[in-house]
């Protein structure tokens, strides 16, 4: 049951998104999408702490929200230069996503194996 | 591991993480419909597809407003012969009495002292058609094509024999009074022109009332006439083309040619 809060504050996320009668102006959707990828990012991290139990709060608080505003940020200023950071971003956020989420693969798999061991163990004992 | 320290951040990461997420779906929702972000080559068909089917409404509409005012022709049309038939119809009640009228005219009076017989009735309405009557009452009873003016005996009076004058078989009560709608001055003419009707009423001292009226009023007949047998006939070229043959005019016209003298 400890897993419904998050997703219950997803679900009402969304909700709230899409009522929102607040529209994105069109010229600020590239940056938007980048600082997306970062919080996904972010949350995938929090997990992955949560799994390898070294998770903090703070840490992960600051890190959605400087990650989602540096990215935007960085975007932006790439444009500015005319160099696109956009594109490094992107990949640099993409990467570290799917290490995170084969990192939770990874945990979950041990621990659903550590714990089916365990009653095994306990049945045959 | 303490639930209550990753319980909550987390949670509000995931609620930011929503709100964001639906944001930029609906962004790039409405960026993909938009048309400054469409290809050339999709705007270009777009433009085609589109001016084809204007066009094609365009004709449409002129299509339409063709048979719009066709059908308010054919309308108007419909209208006016309608209007047309109304006014026939007027027209033909006026003059079959179903209507009651109203128009300048005449009233003859004839009191009962008078000498007067159902002829000299017939012989003033004849006159006042003659004279251009357009329309005659006697008493109360429209005169019409149907219309009879005859004489009846009273089998029941108390005097065993009397004689009175009738109206579509009904009793003619004194005074007898023509209404007659027409030009006054020309009805009267023709009654009172020297040698007519009046003076030869005056011969039997007759003295009928003549009156002109600005307005009088004309009742309707009582019971419209109906008809069962009659068929309108129209002669077929056939049928005219026997009758000329059968009948050459010359022999009808000549057989006094022999006797007229040369």
């Amino acid at each position: 049951m400890w897993f419904l809060l998050p997703v219950l504050g997803l679900i009402i996320g969304t909700y709230l998104g899409s009522n929102i009668t607040f529209q994105l102006p069109p010229i600020y959707i590239k940056y938007m999408s980048i600082a997306v990828l970062a919080s996904l990012d972010s949350v995938f991290g929090g997990i992955k702490a949560i799994l390898e139990d070294t998770f903090d709060g703070t840490i992960l608080l600051s890190g959605f929200f400087t990650n989602a505003l540096l990215a935007a940020l960085l975007a932006y200023l790439g444009d500015r230069l005319g160099v696109d950071l956009y594109y490094a971003a992107v990949f640099a956020f993409g990467i570290r996503i799917f290490q995170n989420l084969a990192a939770i693969r990874h945990h979950s798999l041990t621990k659903y194996r550590q714990r089916k061991a365990r009653i095994r163990g306990e049945r045959n004992g | 591991m303490d639930k209550a320290r990753w319980h909550i951040p987390i949670t509000v990461v995931l609620l930011c993480l929503g709100i964001m997420l639906s944001l930029q779906f609906q962004a790039q929702t409405r960026v993909a419909s938009d048309l400054t972000f469409q290809r050339t080559e999709t705007l270009i068909a777009m433009v085609r597809s589109l001016s084809e089917k204007r066009q094609k409404l365009a004709l449409e509409i002129t299509d339409l407003g063709n048979q719009l005012r066709s059908q308010m022709e054919s309308s108007r049309d419909e209208k006016k012969l309608l209007e047309s038939i109304y006014a026939e119809r007027e027209k033909m009640r006026i003059v079959n009495g179903t209507t009651a009228l109203k128009g300048p005219g005449l009233t003859i009076t004839i009191e009962e002292h008078m000498p007067i017989i159902y002829t000299d009735l017939l012989n003033i309405i004849n006159e006042l058609w003659n004279a251009g009557a357009e329309a005659i009452s006697l008493n109360e009873y429209r005169i019409t094509s149907h219309s009879t003016i005859s004489v009846a005996e009273d089998a029941y009076h108390e005097d065993g024999y009397s004689i009175f004058m009738t109206v579509n078989h009904e009793k003619l009560e004194y005074p007898i009074i023509i209404k007659t709608i027409g030009n006054p001055n020309n009805l009267e003419k023709g009654l009172t022109l020297p040698g007519g009707i009046m003076d030869n009423l005056a011969l039997f001292n007759a003295y009928p009332e003549i009156e002109k009226v600005e307005a009088l009023e004309l009742p309707a007949i009582e019971k419209p006439t109906s008809y069962y047998f009659m068929k309108e006939y129209k002669p077929t070229e056939k049928d005219k083309e026997k009758t000329t043959k059968t009948t050459t005019p010359q022999e009808i016209i000549n057989p006094l040619k022999n006797i007229a003298p040369r």
